[in-house]
Formats: C-alpha cells, structure tokens, sequence
C-alpha cells in the first residue's frame, strides 16, 4: 500500500511540474462546446446528456493514453527505469498507483464539462440518479486505469508509441459509444463493442442523468468493473515478463 | 536569381529532411493500420452523430467537414516540428546558419501537410459513399486542389504559431492541440459559423478552414463556379495573409529569442 501511495503522490507532483501531462483536460471545454453546439444547433436538447459526458469520457482515454501509457516508457527515457526496478517495492505496483492519480486527475473533466454548459448554453446538468452516477464514475476510473496498464506494458515494447497514441482515440470513441450509442453501429460490430468497457460506461452515465430509472445496474456496472480487472490482470503479467525479461538479459535500458 | 535559387535549395532539402522525418514516425503498415483507421474512425464518428440526429443532411455536413478538417490537423501538426528541432539539438545551429528559419519552418511540414490532405480526401472519398453522401463526377474534382488549399492555409497559420511559440517549449502541444479543436469548434465543420455571435464568426472568417470548407460545400451542393471561386479564394487570401504574417514576424521572435537565451535553455 505504501508504494502504491508513494506512487499516487509522484505522479501528481510529476503532473504539476508540466501543463503537456493535463493536456486532455485542456481540449475538454472546447469538445463540449462542439457537441453542445451540434445538438443545440439541430434543436435536440433532449441529448444534452449525450454531449456533457462525451468529452469526460474521452478526457479519461486520452489520459491513459498520453499520460499512463507513457508512465513506463518515460522512466527509461529518463534513466530512472533501472533503480526504480531494482528498489525493494514493487515497480508494477507503482506504475498501478501513478496510473490511478492520472484518472483522478481526469475526474475534473466532468466540472469542466459542468461549467461550460452552464456558462455558455444555459444548461444545469441535472444527476437524477447520484448513486449510480458516482458507482458508475468510480467503475469507470477503475476499468480505464486497468487498460492504461495494458498501453503503458505496451508502449515500452513499442518503437514509436506516438504512432499509438494517434491511433488509439477515434477507434475506441467510435467503438465504445462514447457519444453515439452503439445500437447506431453496424450489427456485426456489437461483439466487438461489448468487450470495451466504454460503451458499458457511456451508456450507464446517460442513463444516470435521463430521469427514466437505470435497468440492470448491477450487471452492468459488474461488466465494467470485470471488463477493468480484466485490463489489470493482463497489464500486470504483460509488465512483470516484460521486466523479468529485460533484467534477465540485461536490456533494461534497451527494452 | 542566385538568391531565389538560395531560397528554392534550402526549400528542397527542408522538404526533404521533413518527410525522412516523418518516415520515422510511420512505416506504410502503421501509416495504414494506425493513422489511416483513426482518420476513417474520426470521421465515422461525427458523421454517426448525424445519424443519432436522424438527419442526412446533418450527417452529410458534419462528414464533410470533419473528413476536410483532417487536411488543417495535419497543418497544425506541423508545428511540433519546432519542439522536435529543439529535442534534437538543431534549433540554435539553425537560427546561427545564414538561410532564414522561418523558410526552413515553412517547408518542413510540407510533407507532413501533403499527406494530411491526401489523407483528408481519402477519408472523404471512403466514408462518404458509406453515408450515401452524393459525389457528383467531374465536379468532385476539384475538391482535390480544395483540400490542398484548406491544408497549406492551416499550414500557414501553424507556421505563425511555431514563431510565437518558439521561446516556450512546455505550450508546444497545449498550442497544436487547442488550435485543432478550436478550428473544429469555431470553423464551420460542425455548424454554420452563423451558430455562434457575430464577433466569433468574423473571426472564424480569418482563420483556415472556414473559407475553403465553404468551397468545398459549395461543389458538394453543387452550386454555381462564381460562389464557389469567391470562397477559394478568400481561403487563398487567408493562407497569404497568415504566410506573410509568419515569415515577417518570425525574425524577430528568433531575434528576441536570441537576446534571452530563451531558443535553448527555457523549460
């Protein structure tokens, strides 16, 4: 626990010392105003909660994708890699704890997202369900710090992880349903959707601001988490052979 | 003449060395596999927000202008040229050489401009047909040399920005990324300029994009070669206002650059 802390509070010191790693958090407004804009402009108010929790949702990916993926790659870039390994406390553990602060971080989208539609558009963005509000937040915070796992194992491994970090966003944006639905996507691309945990997420956080009550919250809320541990078991055994790999050969630094 | 020909060879192998350094970044597979499925995705996901609208005609206007927006990213991307120029160790070698640097910046990205047009066009010419948008044959033609336009008009402007933003490394990507989504925000791509205040829209009217995006529109919708010039037009005038805006500013941002210390050694 303590090296997992330890790693929580790096990182947020690290975030402070350059405004690149809160990038994501910069854009948010403007995405927001975008879609507010497209649904304003066509009169459909009544998707209001489609385009206020779209850029929380891409806000979140991003994060994972610039920050924590680059988490590892960044150490070694550094030369810091070597004894951050060889220090008695478990690198993977620290790396899950730096993950968790970058997602924290990208929390404050949704204040973000709040104040704009209330500044600009007149709108107050009313929580009609708060408790499956926040359970689906905290499981989505926990399910994207699981796949950021996954990226920043990845990454290393890369040898031009920017070539990812382009590629990565649309795709799962699409993919995921974070603004449109995934009942809108061809068929055949259901399947592919249901394992990515941010179309469980998209749809859960609409339902919690429509006054229609949630179905099946415990389910869904259940493939959220499942579809993050999921993301963590497998970011994990990829970081740790990763790693006893590099030692064992001696390329640590050359991974 | 020697001079214009001075000019043309540092041009040439600026051009050169930007595209070899974009060759470090993509291979042909990852140039396919990654960046052209996020353009498509990219795309795809603007035009589904037509179809969540239930809406062709929304569909089509938020397809056309996220696929031509591509063309202006690619120009913005360019100016991540300067930070690499200063990661690399070049910058200060190239502000002592004798050549201007504004040229060498505002050749640099040509390549990477080029290509963000043609994948621009790309995405256009693949998605489309997938929205049921009308491409009407010969006149989509000249969409091509549009897009081109609405690229090195972005190009131009980042060209600008590299300038301003030369003595501040640590506000490079807050700059490239804020301009791209300030362009999808404010240029036309997602609704009429006319959306938002008058003030926005007359500065929208500056800035790349919204001109040549209209043009492109204008052929799309099929609309008479007159219209369709005027709005080339003032999206090519925008590409020389923001060009000489660059090349006449950009010594003395170096300049001030220079007498700081500020080109090498601010964070």
């Amino acid at each position: 626990v303590r090296a997992f802390a330890a790693g929580f509070r790096l990182q947020l010191r690290v975030v402070r010392s350059d405004a690149d790693y809160v990038l994501p958090l910069a854009t948010v407004p403007l995405f927001a105003i975008t879609f507010l804009a497209i649904f304003r402009h066509a009169g459909r108010d009544d998707l209001t909660a489609y385009a206020v929790m779209a850029p929380v949702l891409i806000a979140l990916w991003a994060l994972a994708l610039l920050d924590s993926g680059e988490i590892v790659e960044g150490d070694r870039w550094q030369g810091v890699l070597e004894p951050a390994v060889a220090a008695p406390a478990s690198f993977p553990v620290i790396v899950l704890g730096r993950i968790l602060a970058v997602t924290t971080i990208g929390l404050l989208s949704f204040a973000e997202v709040w104040l704009v539609a209330r500044l600009l558009f007149g709108i107050s963005i009313e929580i009609e369900h708060p408790i499956p509000f926040l359970l689906t937040l905290a499981a989505t915070a926990f399910a994207v710090s699981g796949t950021a796992v996954i990226m920043a194992a990845l990454f290393v491994l890369s040898r031009t992880p920017r070539t990812f970090q382009n590629s990565l966003s649309f795709p799962f944006y699409v993919l995921g349903g974070v603004l449109v639905p995934v009942s809108f996507l061809p068929d055949w691309l259901e399947p592919v959707s249901s394992v990515i945990f941010l179309s469980w997420s998209a749809d859960l956080l609409r339902d919690s601001l429509d006054e229609a009550a949630v179905d099946d919250l415990a389910a869904r809320l259940g493939a959220v988490v499942l579809l993050g541990a999921v993301g963590f078991a497998i970011g994990y055994a990829l970081l740790a052979r990763i790693l006893h790999r590099a030692r064992s050969h001696g390329t640590l630094d050359l991974v | 003449l020697t001079r214009i020909r001075e000019i043309w060879r540092v041009v040439r192998y600026s051009v050169v060395s930007g595209a070899y350094d974009y060759f470090e970044i993509y291979t042909l597979k990852s140039w396919v596999l990654g960046w052209l499925v996020r353009v498509l995705s990219q795309i795809t996901f603007f035009a589904l927000i037509g179809r969540l609208l239930d809406s062709e005609a929304q569909t089509h206007f938020l397809l056309i202008g996220n696929a031509i927006v591509i063309a202006a990213m690619g120009g913005i991307f360019a100016l991540f040229m300067t930070t690499a120029e200063r990661a690399n160790g070049t910058l200060s070698l190239l502000v002592a050489s004798p050549s201007s640097p504004a040229i060498v910046f505002a050749s640099r990205g040509v390549y990477v401009t080029a290509d963000a047009a043609f994948s621009a066009l790309l995405g256009l010419f693949i998605v489309g047909p997938i929205f049921d948008l009308a491409l009407p044959w010969p006149e989509v033609v000249m969409v091509v040399p549009l897009t081109v336009l609405v690229g090195f008009s972005a190009y131009a402007f980042s060209t600008f920005l590299a300038g301003l933003v030369l003595r501040h490394r640590e506000s490079n990507g807050l700059v490239v990324n804020a301009t791209i989504v300030s362009l999808m925000t404010l240029c036309g791509i997602n609704v009429p300029i006319s959306f938002f205040p008058e003030p926005l829209e007359w500065i929208a009217s500056l800035l790349p994009v919204t001109n040549g995006l209209e043009a492109i529109r204008d052929v799309l919708n099929g609309e008479g070669a007159r219209v369709i010039l005027a709005n080339a037009a003032a999206e090519a005038a925008v590409l020389l206002g923001w060009l000489t805006l660059a090349l006449a500013t950009f010594g003395r941002f170096v300049g001030h650059g220079r007498r700081d210390g500020s080109l090498e050694f601010a964070s």
